[in-house]
């Protein structure tokens, strides 16, 4: 009965390609598979966010007097709200550290050499795409804190000469952070944002599947002794097994430490002490705290943006800079990593002193 | 010694049920005094910020009970996912699927 109705539906929709790709499918076995299971944990977190986001937005209410009310009913009328709203935000967090661990595994590993100079940049787009994500979100509940880290993010890109100010005015729908922001944050989150990372991570899963698993230096030199395993079902199963502890890990932390809520903010009321961005925007928000008011002809924060946005050119760029062929070492790339890695703690802690 | 693992193990499910039930009877005896309480304290402060958890006692028990529960159950099925590598392991060692492939 069960092949019949899987013939059936194979008739149709042809799926015995996909089914048959997948279990021709091999993966590379060494010490560094570990690295292999963070894509899949980033898909997992980012359908946690779908699932849990479209639960929050059948009561959340992107105005400016609703969305403070909305969120607070949903945490404390709605029930189980808190906990899905919780679940949200953490794997949210969850979603961006992974990526972060995942680009840096193939920045250490040098795994984005030729053929996969395009995996690469897209992964580099994935990433700018769940950081912006995290950026909009922050704002939606539309307290104090939100409203103030909002009005200094969205206050950065007017240092950036000729097109800074149109940005900012871009961003915020206007001069200042509004109702008009709120309104326009909400649809780049639930609309815009959505739809590119899709249609990016189906270019990148394809790449991935295209070009095959890249194996690390020390793997690549005995390739004939490198171990393989059928993606299915021999590294399914591993990966469920991954998948399982890290939804219990983020369902322990959601439990136990959900985010509150403050209270609406108040456009014309000063900015609170103490504002802070989401973790994984404390390092760029320190590099800009530390540069002086004015650098030579130029001011502190314009000179530090230029500089951040370099970075970004340059990571994005990465596989074009180091065209070596794979299979050759790279010092100076890995200690770059190692640098970023050390500076970007560094900067992240000493913003939290 | 193996046979026995299972014995404990359910040794160990009937202990939690108990605790988890007499916790929860507890708990609700204790509910109805502290919920006076609370509607005074929310009735006396508005408060300014909102904390996510729920503070009352049944329902932070209930948290309790669904976090231990969950890694109960995560921990099963850890281990019957350790069983099925092991045995698709083998499978893939005496070369089972690329038989099936071709």
């Amino acid at each position: 009965m069960k092949n019949r109705i899987l013939s059936w539906l194979d008739e149709r929709l042809g799926w015995a390609g996909i089914t048959n790709f997948l279990t021709k499918k091999t993966v590379p076995l060494h010490k560094h598979t570990i690295w292999y299971y963070t894509g899949s944990a980033i898909l997992l977190f980012f359908v946690i966010q779908v699932v849990t986001g479209f639960m929050l937005i059948l009561y959340y209410k992107p105005t400016l007097e609703m969305a403070n009310a909305s969120v607070a009913r949903i945490m404390t009328e709605i029930p189980l709200g808190w906990i899905i709203r919780s679940v949200h935000s953490w794997s949210a967090s969850f979603m961006i550290a992974l990526v972060f661990v995942h680009l840096l595994s193939i920045w250490i590993t040098k795994s984005y050499r030729k053929p996969r100079e395009l995996t690469w940049m897209s992964g580099a787009m994935l990433m700018l795409v769940s950081l912006f994500f995290g950026f909009t979100g922050y704002l939606l509940p539309w307290d104090d804190l939100s409203f103030s880290a909002t009005k200094v993010g969205t206050d950065i890109p007017r240092a950036i000469p000729v097109v800074g100010a149109w940005a900012t005015q871009l961003l915020r729908g206007g001069e200042d952070v509004t109702g008009d922001t709120l309104t326009r944050f909400f649809g780049i989150h639930v609309c815009i944002l959505p739809i590119f990372l899709i249609i990016l991570l189906a270019v990148h899963i394809y790449l991935v599947q295209k070009q095959g698993m890249s194996l690390p230096l020390e793997a690549e030199g005995q390739q004939e002794k490198a171990r393989e395993i059928p993606f299915w079902p021999n590294f399914v199963f591993r990966e469920m097994v991954v998948w399982l502890i890290l939804v219990g890990i983020l369902f322990s932390i959601a439990l136990f430490f959900p985010p509150s809520l403050e209270k609406p903010a108040d456009v014309m009321a000063p900015a609170p002490e103490g504002i802070k961005p989401e973790w994984y925007f404390l390092f760029l928000f320190q590099t800009l705290k530390i540069f002086p008011a004015h650098i030579l002809f130029v001011t502190g924060e314009t000179l530090a943006v230029l500089l951040i946005l370099l970075a970004v050119v340059w990571f994005f760029f990465l596989p074009l800079f180091d065209n070596k062929p794979a299979g050759t070492r790279g010092k100076i790339v890995t200690l770059l990593a190692y640098v970023f890695v050390l500076y970007a703690l560094i900067m992240s802690v000493w913003s939290l002193l | 010694m193996i046979r026995l693992r299972p014995f404990f193990l359910t040794i160990g499910f009937l202990v939690f049920l108990l605790i988890a039930w007499a916790g929860n009877t507890y708990c609700s005896a204790q509910l109805t005094e502290t919920q006076g309480q609370l509607k005074t304290f929310q009735e006396e402060k508005e408060p300014e910020k909102i904390v996510g958890a729920p503070q009352d006692v049944k329902q932070r028990t209930g948290i309790w009970v669904f976090f231990i529960w969950m890694w109960i159950s995560i921990i099963v099925l850890v281990f019957f996912l350790r069983l099925k590598i092991k045995e698709v392991d083998r499978l893939n060692a005496l070369r089972f699927f690329s038989a099936e492939k071709k």
